[in-house]
């Protein structure tokens, strides 16, 4: 079995050797826009001009979109459906039976699509071209605590292991003649034989490896240092600042555009 | 380097102590078997020595252990853990999660310690090295055999160089190989003379070649304390639940038999039993 990195597409290219802070504020700032600035097509138009081009560049747009179009289906579906025929009111395009499709709520659908379109293709983005190690230490170095580096970390590598301990009792629990096809009633007793020795063993392997991290200082308060280094730039850090800067500048303006015209009327 | 006086624990709502007042000296740099049957009260002396017992486990403590210097019961855990290291039996449960490589999971432990860049790559190498995993540095740690596994859990430990090494039966989950790969390592460990080490075993034939010491634990109590020939090949272990090594169960046979009549010293070893046997 090779390292298994998560959703990690290892590739030789300029976007996987960015400073994640610095992926992590670009993406901050494009999903900022996307949200904050009016207009049904902005998310598409922040996808095109920012998830896109840079996608290409770090050589993971295929997993990019075949990634964002199986997350962003079903919800685009629902919303169209939502909010297409069950907007209370407004420009009916289309009557079909006893629904009527409006106007605004199909725009309504298409800007909430593009926003989750938004959030999934940063998120694919970050996890494709990103070691989830040097995700977690750059977030360590920024005062986000061990413990929550440990769950992100760990959930990769040992979610699969205990897929793998599922199937051992299954078919442990088959091979003595448990019933575990058929009609709902015979699965609905299987149950408790599985889940039972899964959820017992489990308690005993944390246990166990709540002690080997003590042993390895895990608990331990002060500095900690790295075996990883993460390669930093002084144009990425003030490009960092930047882009902090015009996310915050995005969202204040947004704010102020929202509640100016009720405080001078 | 280690210190107990009449030290006696229950775990929680237990009535019968896993230590009845157990006293025990060990000096730096011995290797110190402890050998008992199941439910002696082995893997609880070892997690008595890590801390574990009674800051893990809670319970009832009472008297005094001292290990490397640190008084434990008074002490937390983060004080305790870069003065011993600590390997148990399931290989697996050892290894982190949090790291990718083999390489990274032995850095796991001087991560936390703060250790120098450097000065972590160089020990990182020796380690890697010693236990014979270098040509395995790069791979999942998962996907390790589980003698590797363990030789790597034992690797992670003795990188951040604790003065004590506690092993409870380190082999009693691996196959015949895998056991074997981690006694060559824990020989090499006993060579060096640098840790202080307290092996919990079973494996009677392999406490026998490199032991300095041998104790017996027999309900929670010390029944016999000596070096390995003596203990090993004394008539009272059986009444504790252990078998004698092959060896001194031929050379005894060969005495019924009338094979040999000399009152030489039984071997424990093989050496021992070529030379007995001549």
């Amino acid at each position: 079995m090779t390292v298994n990195y998560g959703l990690y597409v290892p590739k030789q290219s300029g976007i996987h050797s960015l400073h994640p802070l610095t992926k992590l504020a670009y993406l901050g700032f494009c999903l900022a826009v996307s949200w904050v600035i009016p207009g049904t097509w902005t998310p598409y138009l922040v996808f095109l001009l920012g998830i896109v081009p840079l996608s290409a560049l770090g050589q993971v747009l295929p997993n990019i979109l075949s990634g964002a179009f199986k997350a962003v289906l079903p919800f685009a579906i629902s919303l169209f459906v939502v909010q297409g025929f069950f907007w209370p009111e407004g420009t009916v395009l289309q009557q079909i039976g006893p629904f009527s499709l409006k106007e605004e709520g199909l725009f309504f659908a298409i800007r909430g699509a593009g926003r989750i379109l938004m959030a999934v293709s940063t998120f694919l983005l970050l996890s494709y071209t990103t070691r989830p190690d040097e995700l977690t230490l750059a977030l360590g170095q920024l005062g986000v605590p061990n413990s929550i580096a440990y769950v992100i970390l760990s959930t990769l590598q040992i979610i699969p292991r205990f897929q793998t301990k599922a199937t051992t009792i299954l078919d442990a629990q088959r091979s003595r003649g448990l019933e575990t096809e058929g009609s709902l009633r015979v699965r609905a007793r299987a149950l408790l034989p599985l889940v039972l020795p899964l959820l017992l063993s489990s308690i005993v392997d944390i246990e166990e490896r709540a002690i080997a991290l003590e042993v390895r200082a895990f608990g331990r308060q002060g500095p900690k240092t790295s075996l990883l280094v993460l390669h930093d730039t002084p144009w990425q850090r003030l490009l960092r600042w930047l882009l902090l800067l015009a996310a915050l500048g995005v969202i204040v303006w947004r704010i102020y555009a929202a509640l100016a015209p009720r405080f001078l009327s | 380097m280690i210190h107990l006086r009449d030290v006696t624990y229950f775990y929680p709502r237990a009535t019968v102590p896993a230590l009845a007042g157990l006293s025990l000296d060990v000096p730096a740099g011995q290797f110190c078997a402890v050998i008992g049957a199941n439910g002696a009260g082995k893997s609880t002396l070892c997690y008595t020595l890590a801390g574990f017992v009674p800051h893990f486990y809670r319970g009832k403590l009472t008297g005094q252990v001292e290990v490397a210097g640190v008084d434990v019961p008074a002490a937390s855990l983060a004080a305790i853990a870069g003065q011993v290291g600590l390997v148990f039996a399931n290989p697996f449960n050892q290894i982190t999660g949090a790291r990718f490589t083999v390489r990274e999971e032995i850095a796991f432990g001087l991560e936390n310690l703060g250790v120098p860049l450097d000065e972590m790559r160089a020990r990182i190498d020796d380690i890697l090295s010693f236990a014979k995993l270098t040509e395995l540095a790069e791979r999942s740690p998962f996907a390790l055999s589980g003698g590797q596994q363990q030789r790597l859990a034992i690797a992670s430990v003795l990188v951040m160089r604790p003065p004590l090494v506690v092993l409870d039966e380190p082999t009693s989950q691996l196959d015949p190989i895998g056991s074997k790969e981690v006694f060559a390592v824990l020989r090499d460990l006993a060579a060096t003379d640098e840790a202080t080490v307290v092996l919990a075993e079973q494996k009677l034939e392999w406490v026998a070649v490199f032991a300095d010491r041998v104790i017996v634990l027999h309900e929670g109590r010390i029944v016999a304390d000596g070096p390995p020939g003596d203990v090993l090949a004394s008539g009272d272990l059986t009444q504790y639940g252990l078998q004698p090594t092959r060896y001194t169960q031929a050379a005894r046979a060969a005495l019924a038999a009338g094979l040999r009549r000399d009152s030489a010293e039984l071997p424990v070893t093989l050496e021992e039993a070529v030379e007995y046997f001549k």
